[in-house]
């Protein structure tokens, strides 16, 4: 994974298209599907990760050759949690509401496995800078895909874009109907899908041809 | 390095990162604690004022037009066993919030701490003068599984308990409960006692029940009393007045 030979812009684009963290390395499928029910929580949620996942980049390369290799997980993990801790706390003292719906996925950024797994993968082996980058181009790749999958369950399942309701009235009256499943987290394993497939087929958009073995 | 060299290395490392996330975790949450209460607060009067009806459960109000109806329109007391008011702060009886209009008592809005399945569900369920019709229930707090038991805090299933009685035909007491199902399954008596239950969340109604039983219970005196008409001008109460009268 860690060519040395990339361009700091193709470090951050890879992350955000080629190598999708979503999308490409299929993680972080779980808080994928919950917090995508509304367009306002995934912004928010792919904001806290892209600051989670650039800064512990960042700070796991800059103690790179200073971790011990046996408790390098463990440190990891320390570096992570207490970024998403201090986050959290933010959510709660500013956006409290938000912070609210969001409950547990929060949290449970800690666990997710793109923050851990581009601290192993990249900043381990790469300088502070690149790490930065390739940590907040997954995290906005990550983003991204959360942002394109709540607008299509908000837009069907609600009605609404960020909120505001864009259906029109005559619509409804005619018989228009809101779809259910779109706000149910089967729903999410639809539009997921769709789209990785979707993304996949796309020409150049894939790193191989064939994805898998 | 050698092996000996390594460990103490590890060693003093886990020691330093620990030291210093520490502090950075700590910071932030003792920074951080006057802004979070103050959300807990307002939060808290939003689902007060959600609770009575004052706005609705789907409004958002401002923070000022919280503060202000809150303000306005609240007003917290305290009661013991017989049901007599006495001013809040005491911590001499049960915490209780009455919505005045003026002079008129428009509702009281009991404050409801129920076990949940996986930790404790704090909201208010508010009830009309008349001591036996639900107004409104909020849910601020609560831990149940999201999309499941974590449907109590949403507007579709509080929407339910508007116009709901904790009385029964007999003019017993019988709490609201959570219907295993819709509630137009069950028998025509028991249907203004019973809200419609979530699918997939079969134990946080069983508890919320119960929890909701054992809180109105505690409130029993208020709600009987206002049943009987007795002691409705909340300024009396207030006043202290009632109190002595009962006396």
């Amino acid at each position: 994974m860690s060519d040395g030979n990339l361009t700091l812009k193709e470090t951050f684009l890879r992350g955000i298209w080629k190598e999708n963290p979503v999308a490409y390395q299929v993680l972080g499928i779980c808080s994928a599907l919950a917090v995508t029910v509304q367009m306002k929580n995934a912004i928010v949620m792919g904001l806290a990760l892209t600051v989670v996942t650039g800064m512990s980049n960042f700070i796991i390369s800059l103690l790179r050759k200073k971790i011990p290799s046996t408790i390098r997980i463990i440190v990891e993990l320390t570096v992570i949690a207490s970024l998403v801790i201090v986050i959290d706390q933010l959510l709660q003292a500013f956006l409290y509401d938000i912070s609210k719906q969001l409950s547990v996925f929060v949290g449970l950024i800690i666990t997710n496995c793109i923050v851990l797994g581009r601290a192993e993968a990249f900043a381990l082996a790469n300088p502070p800078l690149p790490a930065l980058l390739d940590g907040l181009g997954n995290g906005l790749g990550y983003g991204l895909i959360l942002v394109a999958v709540a607008f299509v369950r908000e837009l069907l399942g609600a009605g609404k874009f960020v909120g505001i309701s864009v259906i029109p009235q005559a619509w409804m009256d005619a018989g228009y109907a809101h779809m259910g499943l779109m706000v149910l987290a089967p729903g999410a394993f639809f539009i997921i899908g769709l789209l990785v497939w979707l993304k996949n087929s796309l020409p150049g958009a894939s790193p191989e041809e064939k994805t898998g073995q | 390095m050698s092996e000996r060299a390594k460990r103490i290395h590890a060693i003093k490392f886990a020691a330093i990162i620990s030291v210093v996330c520490c502090l950075l975790i700590t910071g932030a949450s003792t920074g951080l604690k006057s802004f979070q209460q103050a959300n807990k607060t307002l939060d808290r009067q939003k689902n007060i004022l959600r609770a009575a009806g004052i706005v609705t459960l789907d409004a958002k109000p401002s923070r000022e037009q919280i503060q202000s109806l809150f303000q306005e329109k609240i007003h917290e007391v305290e009661v013991d066993a017989t049901g007599n008011f006495m001013e809040a702060g005491q911590g001499k009886g049960l915490s209780l919030y009455l919505y005045q209009e003026g002079q008129t008592l428009k509702a009281y809005v009991i404050p409801v701490e129920s076990r949940g399945l996986w930790g404790k569900i704090k909201g208010y369920m508010a009830l009309e003068a008349d001591g036996e019709t639900v107004i409104g229930f909020t849910v601020y707090s609560h831990s149940e599984t999201p999309g499941l038991g974590g449907e109590i805090e949403k507007a579709w299933f509080q929407k339910n308990f508007i116009g709901k009685k904790i009385f029964n035909d007999a003019n017993e007491f019988v709490s609201v409960s959570i219907a295993k199902g819709g509630v137009a399954a069950l028998p025509e008596a028991s249907r203004a006692n019973h809200v419609d239950g979530i699918s997939g969340a079969t134990l946080t109604g069983k508890y919320l029940t119960q929890g909701l039983r054992e809180n109105l219970e505690q409130y029993e005196a208020v709600s009987v009393r206002l049943r009987q008409g007795q002691g409705i001008k909340a300024g009396q109460m207030l006043d202290g007045k009632e109190q002595d009268k009962e006396k």
